[in-house]
């Protein structure tokens, strides 16, 4: 299907001309996405809660304030990757300067008794973010491509190895631990409840998040744009391309400093995990899988990304090669992303023959169940026998325990594999001309561009 | 003395041994359509670039409305008033129409670097690029993909994003290159419409084109001028019919 992403996905386009005011339901079809994700956002804990004990399961609201730090940190990796096309493997630095400059702020604060409200600290954290974008910025921003990812990278190395030799501020290996509350808050809320904590995040990710698709419509934003598409254009434009990285760098520092500060806030310990190249990979990770092209791209990638590290990983130790895998089909296959596949559809759609699609669906969904299904029962039989049997782990499949000693199990997980792959072969191809069709067939009606 | 837009004093280029451009003295009065012509490796892009800042000199000066560009970026040549476009098209492809022509306006509407200003709210700026696109024929087109223009469309847009910023110097390399008859002409009326005032100095391979908007002629060979005067006396130039002419002009 990559074929099909020869140009990014249209975010809502703005209006040529400013309208000065605008209707009510005009807003609501413009800005659905948001809203739509807003109340999901305030929903979803409740879906969790144990009405036995009376409070929210820990364990979710964990989860979805990691989905919201990082959904803002994915967003605004993609300022740089997504916008200004400079794909930066230190990002983590940003992110990680603002969570330790909310755990020393907070600290200080109960310390010195001076009242700033516990629901400003992810700005706390912006501001750090911001000063190292000024300086890491200043560096790095002096080259593009291939040589901006190598300094990014450098930086991020130097960075994670300062951090285990200057205790005083990064805390060496314990990192720095520090307590959110504070008894002082602009609205009288105490953030002792993990749920309290959540609706904080959830109302600093929307502020950020507004803030970044904001400024993609901005002269800078745009001209970003540009320096992506054609550097030296921009130049006989009259702008010089140096600077519109380093603003860009900039900004984006600033939006990752606030995702640290929220992830301070989560969890009440900033370690140098925070700054390492892990983390840098993770952000990377859900902007790719997510989709680069579109605004919400990267948040689609953060849920996903977040989903595997904190649910998957829960029942198989083999998680990170899943999302490996997952990152490896999603470049080669759709390299629009999860955004990019469904972008992909609308020419479809709009022509009223998505039904058209369901069989061509139906045939490759069976294959790639086999297929699936073959490589994770290998994959778990493989890591049971290298880590989980010493652990003393049982294993089992679908709660069925299963002997991995027996032949039979290995056979059928490889006979599942390769059968599933070469059935997907000839569906794919089956499932390639249907969609070809389709898309030719928008194309001669003028519905592709 | 009518000040000169463009003045160049024994310019010369080599790129590792081979010299380029061979000591060129050029000036081009505030106002002429001046069009330069030579044979394929006359070195007449190269000296589109060392004007527009593209690639240093290797000595010898330019200047531009009286100041001499050494040492300035593409960027800064620019802020003084040039503007130039490509002869292999050079557009912001994943960037609709509208957007590559407002690309064009922002920096001499004084837009910069801002972070705080909402481009949707410019309205004055959209209707400019509104109308421009209109000029451009491209209005029908304006929230296309300008990667996926047609050949002309594309070139089209190239002439638009120069002269968006209203620079009062305006460089065209090959504007008309690879463009039918019809869109030829098309071209040539709207070049003459928009350099209405200005100076325009281009590099053309159409010699209807050329004699029928330059007021001056310029003739480089082998990165020396051997010729520049008005197109009747160029016509009639004995080094220029031998050179490059040849039988299209005798």
């Amino acid at each position: 299907m990559s074929t099909h992403v020869n140009a990014p996905t249209p975010t809502p386009a703005p209006a040529p001309v400013a309208a000065p005011a605008m209707p009510a339901s005009t807003f609501l079809r413009r800005h659905w996405a948001w809203l739509a994700m807003l109340v999901l956002m305030l929903v979803l804990p409740w879906l969790f809660y144990d009405h036995a004990r009376g409070r929210h399961s820990g364990f979710a609201i964990t989860l979805m304030s990691e989905m919201a730090l990082m959904a803002v940190f994915a967003l605004s990796y993609n300022m740089l990757m997504g916008q200004a096309g400079l794909l930066s493997f230190g990002h983590a630095i940003l992110f990680g300067i603002g969570a330790y400059s909310v755990a020393h702020t907070l600290n200080w604060i109960k310390a010195s008794g001076v009242p700033i409200p516990v629901e400003l600290m992810p700005l706390v954290g912006g501001i750090g973010g911001l000063v190292c974008g000024i300086l890491a910025g200043y560096v790095a921003t002096k080259q593009r491509a291939t040589a901006f990812a190598m300094i990014t990278m450098g930086i991020g190395e130097l960075l994670t190895a300062a951090a285990l030799m200057f205790m005083t501020f990064f805390g060496g290996e314990g990192g720095i631990t520090t307590d959110r509350v504070t008894d002082t808050s602009i609205f009288g809320i105490p953030y002792t409840r993990p749920i309290q904590v959540y609706y904080l995040l959830v109302a600093w990710a929307i502020i950020a998040a507004v803030l970044m698709y904001l400024q993609t419509q901005t002269p800078l934003g745009r001209m970003a744009n540009a320096t992506r598409d054609n550097y030296e254009r921009t130049q006989f434009v009259g702008y010089d391309p140096r600077v519109i990285r380093y603003w860009q760098f900039i900004l984006a520092g600033f939006f990752a400093g606030i995702a640290g500060g929220m992830y301070c806030l989560v969890y009440e310990i900033v370690t140098f995990d925070t700054l390492a190249a892990v983390k840098s990979a993770n952000a990377l990770l859900a902007t790719y899988i997510g989709g680069a092209v579109g605004f919400f791209g990267p948040v689609m990638g953060a849920v996903v990304v977040v989903g595997m590290q904190s649910g998957v990983s829960l029942h198989t130790s083999a998680w990170l090669l899943y999302l490996g895998v997952i990152f490896i089909a999603m470049v080669m296959f759709a390299p629009g992303g999860l955004l990019g596949l469904v972008a992909n559809h609308i020419p479809i759609a709009r022509m009223g023959r998505l039904g058209e699609l369901a069989v061509p669906y139906a045939r490759i969904s069976l294959p790639t169940a086999l297929a699936s299904a073959g490589f994770i029962l290998f994959v778990e039989l493989v890591t049971h026998q290298t880590i989980g049997a010493s652990q003393g782990k049982k294993f089992a499949l679908l709660g069925q325990p299963i002997d991995p000693g027996s032949t039979i199990v290995w056979v059928a997980s490889l006979v599942a594999m390769l059968v599933g792959t070469l059935w997907l072969r000839r569906e794919g191809s089956f499932f390639m001309a249907r969609w070809n069709a389709l898309i030719e067939d928008a194309k001669a009606r003028g519905i592709m561009s | 003395m009518i000040e000169a837009a463009i003045q160049l004093t024994d310019v010369r280029k080599s790129f590792g041994r081979t010299e380029i451009i061979r000591g060129v003295n050029l000036t081009i009065p505030k106002g002429q359509r001046h069009a330069i012509i030579g044979p394929n490796g006359a070195g007449k892009t190269t000296l589109f670039n060392l004007i527009s800042g593209r690639f240093p000199v290797s000595s010898g000066s330019i200047t531009l409305n009286g100041q001499n560009t050494a040492g300035l970026a593409p960027q800064q040549i620019n802020h003084l008033g040039l503007s130039r476009s490509f002869q292999i098209t050079s557009i912001f492809p994943r960037m609709t129409v509208f957007e590559n022509i407002r690309c064009g306006l922002l920096w001499s509407r004084g837009h910069k670097y801002s972070f705080w200003s909402l481009l949707g709210m410019q309205r004055s700026l959209n209707e400019e690029a509104e109308q421009l696109l209109e000029r451009l024929n491209l209005h029908n087109r304006r929230h296309v993909y300008a990667g996926l223009l047609s050949y002309a469309e594309q070139r089209a847009l190239e002439i638009g994003i120069t002269i968006a910023g209203g620079a009062d110097v305006i460089l065209l390399d090959e504007p008309t290159a690879g463009m039918s008859h019809s869109e030829t002409d098309y071209a040539q009326q709207m070049i003459r419409t928009v350099s209405e005032g200005k100076t325009l100095i281009m590099v053309e391979h159409d010699m209807s084109v050329v004699f029928s908007l330059a007021d001056v002629i310029t003739v480089l060979v082998y990165g020396e001028v051997i010729a520049s005067d008005a197109p009747a006396n160029i016509r009639s130039n004995r080094a220029v019919q031998q050179a490059y002419l040849g039988e299209e002009a005798a």
